[in-house]
């Protein structure tokens, strides 16, 4: 078996789980990890943000909770204060966190590394302010609380919304699943090949023809996007958007979460979001100090396994594939991925 | 406690009396009126013998940790009461705590961890606004009562629903409160200084609609950004002709503004006035007089004097804190006493809406719903704060307020406000009766 097999196998095995998780898991766990795995798919978006611009770009972001938190706004404005139905509303927090991350990319992407980094915190820490302040648009530090509208409504007697939790769950599937997808998508074409050379070396990058600073902003705003659609669909899942959303702390959070799960690796950030928040999960309400654990599972995990998790799980399918490949008399490492 | 029925003082304690025989006489001064009214008794009940689950959504650590601690300690003290009385209906009282890292985005999460999980039917809340705005959705939408602690006015406002409820005071009833007697006593020249975030714009809204309407005159507000250290450009701002400089802060930033501005002199020109939030879990004499003729609206006086009753004694025998300055015994932990008491007696607001109703599992919610719009509750050991309603209409505690003076590093009360003044100024915005249940 290919290592390319094993990896198509495991994914096969991830959607068959999570198309299943609203029956499969209330015969093991508790129901309520029904929602909470839905949170660490839409959690995951924000951490794959990150990812790919960290991960595939290299530039380190602390600011994608303000595209997140524009997501969200998006949502909460839009149905509370606009009276925007269901699908509109999910379109301007999209449009919002996405034009957000023009014009912030527009300026912080002409930096790298620790610059780049402080850039975007500013960027972040000013529109937490200016959220905290504007009451009477954001809600302040009380935030924004709304009633869901349907998604859809035929009469007076049908109607699909995310109040029902099935549908909720499926439709976080299907956003998360298809931004997972575009990710891929793009990853694999020549652009995505043009984010790891600029990772690789911007200076080469450019001399070869590469415009540097066009691929940086692409990046920024696609990851922005990302971001966005993941604040969108937090919002709705919370009936809530807050300023404390799109604060720094929050863009640390999926930093780490990218960076367990492993930087570089289309699904890793999806571990790492699911596996420390079922660790946040199972702690916190043992112990109100629980990070200091997670601190500790952190370091160990940076320390002993510094490509993420990802990278463990990719090293142990090369390993599975060449010993099945020794054992099959078989070459040269055919299927290295 | 009764329903629609006039509130009568509960009886005191007779010398001689047993702690437990004791307990159960102020106990039923809570609760046993209702059922008596309803006739139902505690029989009927017993078809269901498990324990109930009341969650606690609690800021045990982060920034409204030292107000957490004190609501943490008053469901527990209530829970153990409550058990120690019989539980509710007959069943124990199982009292699930969640921390809410002080964080929205937290407190919502364990909101659900509380109700799906570990199976609550019932919330005592909490009292950070933000998380109690992001739970009150949740909370409906799960059709779970939720009780708020907090001040923001929209939890029982135009945020509010049928399964909101708060027993305390927000912005609105403070301002309707203070506003009366401070215009008569201290000014109507007034000035407002806060935090430039929405609990600080709340009260200034709600207070400037009050003095203006008496006929006094509002300067244009003072919002200090946030993580100001610095107060002595804004305070620089205030207007010489100011005769009552109303503020609002929190924490460091509270301590920040009485001790710039005493150094300023201002409370030499202009009598300074505050709510309770602004000094709660402070003690005045670690602050070395800075507070020194400051004027506090509080929902609960600080020092057993000023409610000197045995029930109010009790409850700070409970809470380990003394009886002038309510700090903690060994910790010196000072008591957020004016918003802490809601966790404790919602406990126990909810034991007298469940035994009313004949709750005995989530279905027979929307009964205790009913129950607790409207319910009065009695002066007694399960409402040390006092008597008070829980009015119908927009599910608001109506409670006496208390004008106090830092005298001395001491609160000293001035005026207590009967909660029947604080009605008379503040007619409901919303009817959640007309929600479906």
């Amino acid at each position: 078996m290919t290592a390319a097999a094993i990896n198509r196998l495991g994914l096969a095995v991830f959607a068959l789980f999570t198309l299943a998780a609203p029956w499969l898991l209330p015969l093991v766990v508790d129901g309520f990890w029904v929602d909470i795995y839905s949170e660490m798919l839409i959690w995951s978006l924000l951490a794959a943000s990150v990812n790919l611009l960290f991960g595939y770009v290299g530039l380190l972001s602390f600011g994608q909770a303000l595209f997140f938190g524009m997501g969200m706004y998006g949502v909460a404005i839009g149905v509370a204060k606009l009276g925007l139905g269901f699908w509109p509303a999910f379109g301007l927090g999209v449009v919002l966190a996405t034009a957000m991350a023009a014009v912030a990319g527009a300026l912080a992407v002409r930096l790298t590394w620790h610059y780049f980094a402080i850039i975007t915190v500013v960027f972040s820490l000013i529109f937490y302010f200016t959220a905290l302040s504007w009451k009477p648009l954001t809600g302040g530090d009380d935030g924004l609380s709304f009633s869901m509208p349907p998604m859809l409504a035929l009469g007076d007697d049908w109607e699909l919304s995310l109040t029902d939790s099935t549908v909720q769950y499926y439709f976080i599937i299907l956003v998360v699943g298809a931004c997972y997808a575009l990710m891929g998508v793009i990853l694999k074409s020549p652009l995505g090949w043009a984010f790891r050379t600029v990772r690789e070396n911007a200076t080469r990058a450019s001399l070869i023809g590469l415009n540097v600073y066009l691929i940086r902003l692409t990046a920024f705003i696609a990851a922005g996007f990302i971001a966005g659609v993941a604040g969108a669909l937090f919002a709705f899942f919370g009936r809530y958007a807050s300023a404390s959303y799109m604060f720094y702390h929050v863009s640390g959070e999926a930093v780490v979460w990218a960076i367990i799960g492993g930087a570089g690796t289309l699904l890793g950030p999806v571990v790492g979001t699911s596996l420390l928040i079922v660790l946040r999960e199972e702690l916190s309400h043992a112990w109100e100090h629980y990070l200091i654990l997670v601190g500790v599972i952190v370091i160990l995990v940076v320390i002993f396994a510094p490509r993420g998790l990802g990278g463990v799980w990719h090293a142990l399918v090369r390993r599975v594939a060449r010993a099945a490949d020794e054992d099959a008399g078989g070459g040269d490492g055919e299927g290295r991925s | 406690m009764t329903k629609d029925a006039k509130s009568k003082p509960a009886p005191a304690p007779r010398a001689g009396q047993t702690r437990r025989s004791f307990l159960q006489t102020a106990l039923a001064g809570g609760a046993a009126a209702t059922t008596a009214y309803l006739g139902i008794t505690r029989d009927a009940f017993s078809k269901e013998s498990g324990p109930i689950v009341i969650g606690h959504q609690c800021e045990v650590t982060g920034g409204f940790s030292s107000w957490g601690y004190w609501h943490d300690k008053c469901a527990k003290a209530a829970a153990k009461l409550i058990n120690e009385g019989g539980g509710i209906a007959g069943r124990k009282v199982e009292l699930a705590t969640e921390d809410t890292e002080s964080n929205p985005a937290a407190g919502a999460r364990k909101l659900r961890s509380l109700i799906q999980r570990r199976k609550a039917s019932f919330i005592v809340g909490s009292v950070h606004s933000g998380i109690m705005l992001a739970s009150i959705p949740i909370a409906t939408e799960l059709k779970t009562p939720y009780f708020s602690a907090g001040e923001a006015t929209e939890a029982t406002g135009s945020k509010g629903s049928r399964y909101s409820f708060r027993t305390g005071t927000d912005t609105y009833a403070l301002a309707a409160a203070g506003v009366p007697w401070a215009m008569e006593n201290l000014g109507k020249n007034w000035t407002m200084i806060f935090p430039d975030y929405a609990w600080g714009h709340s009260h200034h809204q709600e207070h400037r609609k009050l003095i203006e309407a008496a006929g006094g005159k509002v300067n244009d507000p003072i919002a200090v950004p946030l993580g100001t250290k610095d107060l002595v450009p804004y305070l620089a701002r205030i207007p010489g002709e100011t005769e009552v400089l109303f503020s609002v802060f929190f924490g460091a930033l509270s301590i920040a503004f009485y001790t710039q501005s005493k150094s300023m002199r201002l409370d030499e020109k202009m009598k300074m006035y505050s709510v309770s939030g602004t000094i709660e879990a402070i003690d005045p004499r670690d602050i070395d007089g800075a507070t020194e003729g400051v004027y506090f609206l509080e929902n609960f006086p600080r020092p057993l004097e000023f409610k000197n009753d045995d029930y109010h004694k009790k409850f700070i025998e409970m809470m380990g804190v003394d009886p002038v300055y309510a700090k903690e015994e060994g910790t010196g932990k000072v008591m957020a006493k004016s918003h802490a008491w809601q966790s404790y007696e919602n406990l126990f607001v909810l034991k007298a809406a469940i035994e009313a109703s004949g709750w005995q599992r989530p279905k027979d919610t929307p009964g205790v719903i009913e129950a607790l719009e409207g319910l009065k509750m009695e002066n007694s050991l399960a409402h040390p704060q006092g008597a008070k309603t829980l009015r119908a209409e927009d599910h608001s505690g109506m409670i006496d307020c208390y004008m106090s003076r830092v005298e001395n590093s001491k609160f000293v009360l001035k005026k207590r406000i009967p909660r029947e003044d604080l009605m008379a100024k503040l007619p409901p915005r919303y009817d959640f009766r007309t929600h479906k249940l």
